[in-house]
């Protein structure tokens, strides 16, 4: 169990930063189209679709590199961000579905023939998300350990 | 693995939190600096006006849209019809295949034509010149009003559909 332990929460970490640092590529080459992506969800007002379109994507590669790379307590903060943005992402995606919209999620792809968003994107955001929770609490677990009781 | 968010006490979660600012103030501010730096024809306004695009148009108006997969999908079907909103001009240079050619004006002359092939309840597809043209918002809503009642709307329109390589038709005919 000590093996595994250690071996699963660096898959975890590899699977996450390579997901986000994937997805960030063609939002930050075609942040125009992103943005489009951004409008098609209607959650957010109009005002504020642009802004999201020019930082979001540059919120996942710094979040995916601190995963990857970062010590303890700045890889805590990037995994709780990403498992934040998983769930906003996975409730976006649900409402889309739910209003019978078929369009692409725009995370990976900014193209118009992207695959459509289905029930997959949400099971593999939730499993995103127990990944990203998982590196969250193990990296928690190292930048601030309990101290032990002073003795009486 | 709840215990390590459970044992977090203020002061760490206050550190926790100061991290989690710094990542995304540092990428604020690159994604700030990059699209300062991008050309002039990529960059994109920080505050960007939506509510005039036709997408947004049609939500309001409640006329559904598709896209690309949607609008390959309708199509290549058999029981629907597909109108093209542009001037007789663009829809002979080049149309979706089986494509008719429904221009704003005189709509209702142009119906009779084709009234063979229309019920009320006949899915219909229309598109235009792509997603800075609103005549295909207005043909659907035009139509809706003459009772056709499964409209729905391509904003992509013949310039998404030509630039991924979609085959298109010249000349009068669908």
């Amino acid at each position: 169990m000590s093996r595994v332990r250690p071996a699963f929460i660096w898959l975890a970490r590899l699977a996450v930063a390579a997901i986000f640092l994937g997805a960030c590529v063609a939002k930050i080459r075609d942040p125009a189209a992103f943005a489009l992506a951004v409008n098609r969800y209607r959650i957010l007002p109009g005002e504020f679709v642009n802004l999201v379109a020019i930082v979001l994507p540059w919120i996942e590669l710094t979040t995916g590199l601190a995963v990857l790379l970062a010590p303890p307590r700045p890889r805590a903060a990037g995994a709780a961000i990403i498992a934040a943005m998983l769930a906003v992402f996975t409730i976006a995606i649900s409402l889309n579905l739910a209003r019978g919209i078929e369009a692409s999620c725009g995370c990976f792809s900014t193209r118009a023939d992207a695959a459509v968003s289905d029930g997959w994107n949400l099971v593999r955001n939730g499993a995103l998300i127990w990944l990203a929770l998982a590196v969250y609490l193990d990296a928690v677990r190292r930048a601030f350990p309990r101290r032990a009781p002073e003795a009486p | 693995m709840t215990a390590g968010a459970s044992a977090l006490r203020r002061g760490d979660a206050l550190r926790l939190a100061g991290a989690g600012a710094a990542l995304v103030a540092v990428s604020a501010v690159l994604g700030i600096a990059v699209n300062f730096l991008r050309p002039a024809a990529t960059r994109l306004p920080w505050i960007g006006d939506w509510s005039h695009h036709v997408e947004n148009l049609a939500f309001r108006a409640g006329v559904p849209v598709t896209f690309l997969e949607g609008a390959r999908t309708r199509v290549g079907a058999t029981d629907g019809v597909v109108f093209d909103a542009r001037i007789p001009e663009q829809y002979a240079a080049g149309h979706l295949p089986g494509a008719i050619n429904l221009p704003l004006e005189d709509v209702e002359r142009h119906l009779v034509a084709h009234a063979a092939r229309l019920h009320l309840d006949t899915p219909i597809l229309v598109y235009c010149g792509g997603a800075d043209c609103t005549d295909a918002l207005e043909l659907a809503v035009k139509l809706r009003g003459l009772g056709f009642t499964d409209l729905t709307l391509y904003p992509g329109g013949y310039a998404e559909w030509v630039q991924y390589g979609g085959a298109t038709r010249a000349g009068d005919a669908p």
